[in-house]
């Protein structure tokens, strides 16, 4: 029939077509002679490159090779994709805090590092960061912490002078033993400056004082939701609201343009800042401002946000390996590497008290201590356990308050929609 | 009918400008620093500082920008050419060749499009471990080898474009349907076909979710590498606009090479009509 | 090729008809009526085949993962209905499905307008005809990247460039992002911006098709610019327009990259502070990917599915009844 050449033609069209396309592909597979390739996922910058190339030449036959995605935002659904479809994870994989209770869910998706000789590491890590990437029994340990985003305060010198305040940063640290007294002095400051913001948006500020509130926020130690009847974030978000109604907020959100370009105008005078957030002030606020801004500590006991974890997902065909390689990575001199490397700060307490960390000065911040800053910050810490949905009823609480802050919503409506909105997630 | 010529002009010069501000834009902020965006009154005029983004851009290591470009230029330049080639053929199977279940399959390929794309992430990557296609740029062409948008655009083109008659008049003089397809509909649908290309052309391009869910980093399209430009914890607008310029740049001079064909495709349609 | 159709006009038959019987017989003819028959199957084989390996099985799948209750990690317990249940229940999703619907009219209406004046004052005698039409395909180069930031400035609360030239006819600044009638309209300008250049290209496209002597033959008969566009290139490009409508239905019920990029902060994907301009697309994603319920995400994925083919055939059926 004279279907069939055309029929023939047609499939070689195709054939051709994936044949031209497939010149291009480059797949990875472990070299012929042996050597063990192991596959390091991360997002954003964990600055591991010189470790890497320390391990391998300690480490004759492993060779290593990160797969990085820019944005953690990116990165998530990615690793949710790997560990649903069973491949592609790799053989270490960079978790972060906010999404590791989703893991700790399900453990058997990752090996279990005790296994692996991490029982006598616990005393690398602050208490409180071992605890939570360890199951609540404690017979499993899935993460091993890298950094943690240790809490300062950072402030705009002159517009603390401009407002009749102090600028020296242990006399501005002293003006907030406590977050009312951080709200007086925001009151203090918008009665001389009333067109700048005190602070940059009330999210920020929230979870700050959230995190410092208790052992537990949201869920408590059985997941059971308790978001409603825990007294702790229900005075924190009466606390914020109180920070709103004295229009102390500079009302823009975090991450956006406006903001980034508010560094650098001065329409915000203060904002918490992990020890990552010193590069984008930096950044931000241009060589022009230099030594404008400035750290010091946050009010209350201590501070976090953000940090990660490194895990072996069970997937991996070189488990044993990969967690000598994590272990290796999350040790005190590892952590004190990555920290020189991207200012990621040591979760490790012998790391914090390195030298090179303890003593590193920022010039860009009128040569400000945030290597002692943040140590006090991170030491001072309590832990407090984040259960499964922590991070999406956080989204939620966020965005009333913002709706608050947009004159959207009264505080009371905002906080039911709040718990609400909680509860229709965690069922 | 003269008079209203200066009005028609004035009206499409503002279009012009008003679409092609955000290009101009993106040059601006190409030539400045990072502290720029977000200023009032913003910065209309371009800065110093081409040269040092240019340098920070393909300086910029887990970027891997050259390479992104090139497996975006490759991926764009097959799938175009596939796409608009089964889309023709298909696009006039359907207006013009009478065959059982032409309804319903046309129904089908509507149906397609209501997919909503970013669901199918999962189950595609899915396949593409089976195919052993992750990392590889086949993940990327092979679906897209074809497209129900391209097949629907066909068929509305063709339905109006290529005469009954003229096929008619083939089939007398005995030509097969490839035939008639090959020397007739096809010069016919040029200049659908032209729409076609350009806008599959610039999809694939600018295509985001499914790269990033296939490929890694060490061999990204452009827009992978784009969005390797900026981290958690940082966002520089001034390399990402430097990157999408540098980005933006072949489309362009591919636009001007081409341009003139496509609207001359456009324009040889007025004159077989 | 064949110019000269006149002659042969008395032949025509309506498009899709088989060809009439000839009285051949013969070996070369029982192929040719075969070849008649089974080509058009071929034809539309190729994108039959890839569609069913990479698009036929992520549906199915997806119906599949939307009946269980899958987490981060994987499959789940096999819940039956209870995704769709609980979804009919949830605010959110009707809200987000109002919001689509509200930004779907807010983009399609003014864009098809506007492209359909775009396309007739460029299907003229024009000096610089190719620069013009080329011009008003520049956004569609223009990275999507680029779009939000520009966008983001002119709508910006304290900065942007639309409450700079409010302030100047005394009206006080609007806060795009905080109500939705500011924010649907800020996003359907971003649409509308990208897509009627295209549009009017599809369009112009079309009006080239359209024979001249039409023209002639009404502007002898005295009918004007303004009645000519209606009663001659309207109907004559009408595949052309039913197209660019399912296309944009289609498109606006996906809507999904510009409220994201018009979203602030790390919780975009809400869509505004009470999800003022959350679309369904959104919310599938923020369920998906965000909150990790993959199997709620799926069951939203076919909720999206057949809202659109609901929408697909009443589009059908009204272009139907205008036929």
């Amino acid at each position: 029939m004279g279907v069939r050449p055309r029929r023939a033609l047609l499939a070689t069209t195709l054939l051709s077509s994936l044949v031209a396309a497939s010149a291009c592909g480059g797949g990875t597979a472990d070299s012929a002679s042996g050597d063990v390739t192991l596959i390091v996922k991360t997002f954003s910058q964990f600055g591991y490159d010189e470790l890497y190339k320390e391990y391998e030449a300690s480490h004759p036959g492993i060779k290593i090779k990160e797969e990085n995605i820019g944005k953690l935002g990116d990165y998530t659904p990615k690793l949710q994709q790997w560990l649903a479809t069973g491949k592609g994870a790799g053989d270490v994989v960079a978790i972060e805090e906010g999404i590791l209770s989703q893991f700790m869910a399900k453990p058997d998706q990752f090996v279990n590092l005790l296994d692996h000789g991490a029982k006598e590491l616990s005393g690398n890590f602050l208490p409180w960061k071992w605890q939570q990437a360890s199951t609540s029994d404690g017979s499993k340990v899935i993460g091993l912490g890298t950094d943690v985003g240790a809490q300062g305060m950072c402030y705009r010198r002159d517009l603390f002078e401009a407002a009749g305040l102090p600028t020296d940063r242990d006399a501005v640290g002293k003006l907030w033993p406590t977050w009312d007294a951080y709200i007086a002095t925001g009151r203090q400051f918008k009665a001389k400056s009333p067109d700048v913001g005190f602070y940059d948006s009330t999210g920020g500020l929230y979870l700050n004082m959230l995190m410092q509130s208790g052992d537990h926020t949201y869920y408590d130690a059985t997941n059971k939701l308790v978001i409603d009847s825990n007294a702790a974030v229900r005075s924190t978000w009466d606390k914020s609201i109180e920070m709103v109604q004295a229009g102390l907020s500079a009302d823009i959100e975090q991450w956006s343009p406006q903001w980034n370009a508010g560094f650098k105008n001065g329409t915000f005078a203060t904002i918490p800042c992990p020890s990552w957030m010193l590069g984008t002030i930096e950044k931000q606020a241009g060589p022009e401002n230099k030594g404008k801004w400035d750290v010091t500590k946050v009010p209350g006991n201590g501070a976090v946000r953000g940090g990660s974890f490194l895990a072996v997902p069970t997937q991996s065909t070189h488990q044993k390996e990969a967690a000598e390689l994590a272990k290796f990575l999350t040790s005190a001199k590892g952590q004190t590497s990555a920290f020189k490397a991207k200012n990621n700060f040591p979760s490790s307490p012998q790391a914090i008290d390195d030298p090179a960390v303890q003593d590193f000065r920022n010039p860009y911040f009128n040569d400000a201590p945030v290597g002692k800053i943040f140590g006090d910050s991170v030491k001072a810490l309590k832990p407090v356990y984040l259960g499964p949905d922590n991070n999406a009823i956080g989204d939620r609480v966020g965005n009333a308050l913002l709706a608050v802050e947009q004159g959207k919503l009264q505080p009371g409506e905002a906080w039911a929609k709040a718990v609400d909105d909680a509860k229709r997630l965690a069922k | 009918m003269r008079k209203t010529q200066p009005l028609l002009y004035a009206t499409l010069l503002v279009g012009i400008a008003l679409s092609a501000f955000p290009l101009y834009w993106l040059f601006v902020v190409a030539t400045r620093s990072n502290d720029v965006v977000g200023d009032w009154p913003p910065p209309l005029a371009p800065g110093p500082n081409l040269w040092d983004n240019l340098g920070r851009l393909f300086g910029a290591e887990d970027a891997n920008f050259l390479l992104g470009m090139w497996n975006s230029l490759l991926t764009s330049a097959v799938v175009t050419v596939s796409v608009v080639f089964f889309s023709s053929l298909a696009g006039f199977a359907f207006a013009k060749l009478k065959f059982r279940g032409r309804n319903a399959l046309l129904l089908v390929i509507l149906a397609t499009m209501m997919i909503p794309v970013q669901m199918g992430i999962i189950p595609l990557y899915m396949i593409m471990v089976e195919l052993g296609w992750q990392n590889r740029m086949e993940a990327i062409v092979v679906p897209a080898l074809v497209s129900a948008f391209g097949v629907f655009l066909m068929r509305q083109y063709a339905e109006q474009a290529v005469p009954d008659e003229l096929i008619e008049a083939a089939r007398i003089d005995g030509c097969s349907t490839f035939r008639i397809f090959w020397t007739i509909v096809l010069p016919a649908l040029r200049p659908g076909a032209a729409v076609l290309a350009l806008t599959t052309f610039m999809g694939t391009w600018n295509e985001f979710l499914w790269p990033l869910a296939v490929l890694e980093a060490d061999n990204p399209t452009v827009q992978f590498s784009l969005s390797q430009l900026s981290t958690t914890y940082y966002t520089d607008y001034t390399l990402m606009f430097t990157g999408a310029l540098v980005a933006t740049v072949p489309l362009l001079l591919v636009f001007i090479a081409f341009g003139r064909q496509i609207i001359g495709g456009i324009m040889e349609g007025a004159v077989k009509a | 090729m064949a110019t000269d159709l006149r002659p042969r006009t008395a032949t025509s038959t309506p498009p899709g008809s088989a060809p009439p019987e000839r009285p051949r017989t013969g070996l070369k003819d029982r192929i040719s009526r075969v070849e008649v028959r089974w080509s058009p199957y071929l034809f539309v084989a190729p994108f039959f085949v890839i569609f069913a390996v990479f698009g036929l099985f992520p549906l199915v799948y997806t119906a599949w993962v939307s009946l269980h209750d899958w987490d981060i990690t994987g499959a789940g317990a096999f819940v039956g209905l209870d995704n769709y249940v609980t979804l009919f229940a949830d605010p959110d999703f009707w809200n987000s499905v109002h919001n689509t619907l509200g930004m779907l009219v807010l983009a399609t209406v003014p864009q098809l307008l506007m492209a359909l004046v775009l396309a007739s004052l460029l299907n003229q005698k024009l000096r610089g005809v190719t620069f013009l039409r080329m011009g008003v395909l520049l956004p569609i180069v223009t990275s999507v990247a680029a779009v939000g930031i520009v966008f983001s400035q002119i709508f910006d609360r304290d900065a942007g460039m639309v409450n700079g030239l409010l302030g100047l006819v005394n009206v006080d600044a609007v806060d795009w992002r905080a109500d939705k009638w500011s924010s649907w309209t800020a996003i359907a300008t971003m649409v509308n911006w990208r897509w009627t250049g295209y549009n009017a290209l599809i369009y112009l496209a079309a009006m080239q098709a359209i024979p001249k002597d039409l023209y002639e033959a009404a502007t002898v008969d005295g009918a004007g610019r303004i009645r000519q566009f209606w009663s001659i290139t309207v109907p004559n490009i009408r595949p052309a327009i039913v197209f660019t409508v399912i296309m944009s239905t289609i498109a606006g019920m996906q809507l999904f990259t510009e409220p994201l990029i018009f979203g602030q902060g790390s919780f975009a994907i809400s869509g505004g502070s009470l999800r003022q301009f959350q679309t369904v697309s959104m919310y599938m994603f923020e369920k998906a990917f965000r909150d990790f319920d993959y199997g709620y995400g799926s069951a939203v994925a076919w909720m999206i599915f057949l809202l659109i083919t609901v929408l697909g055939v009443v589009n059908f059926l009204i272009t139907r009844r205008s036929k």
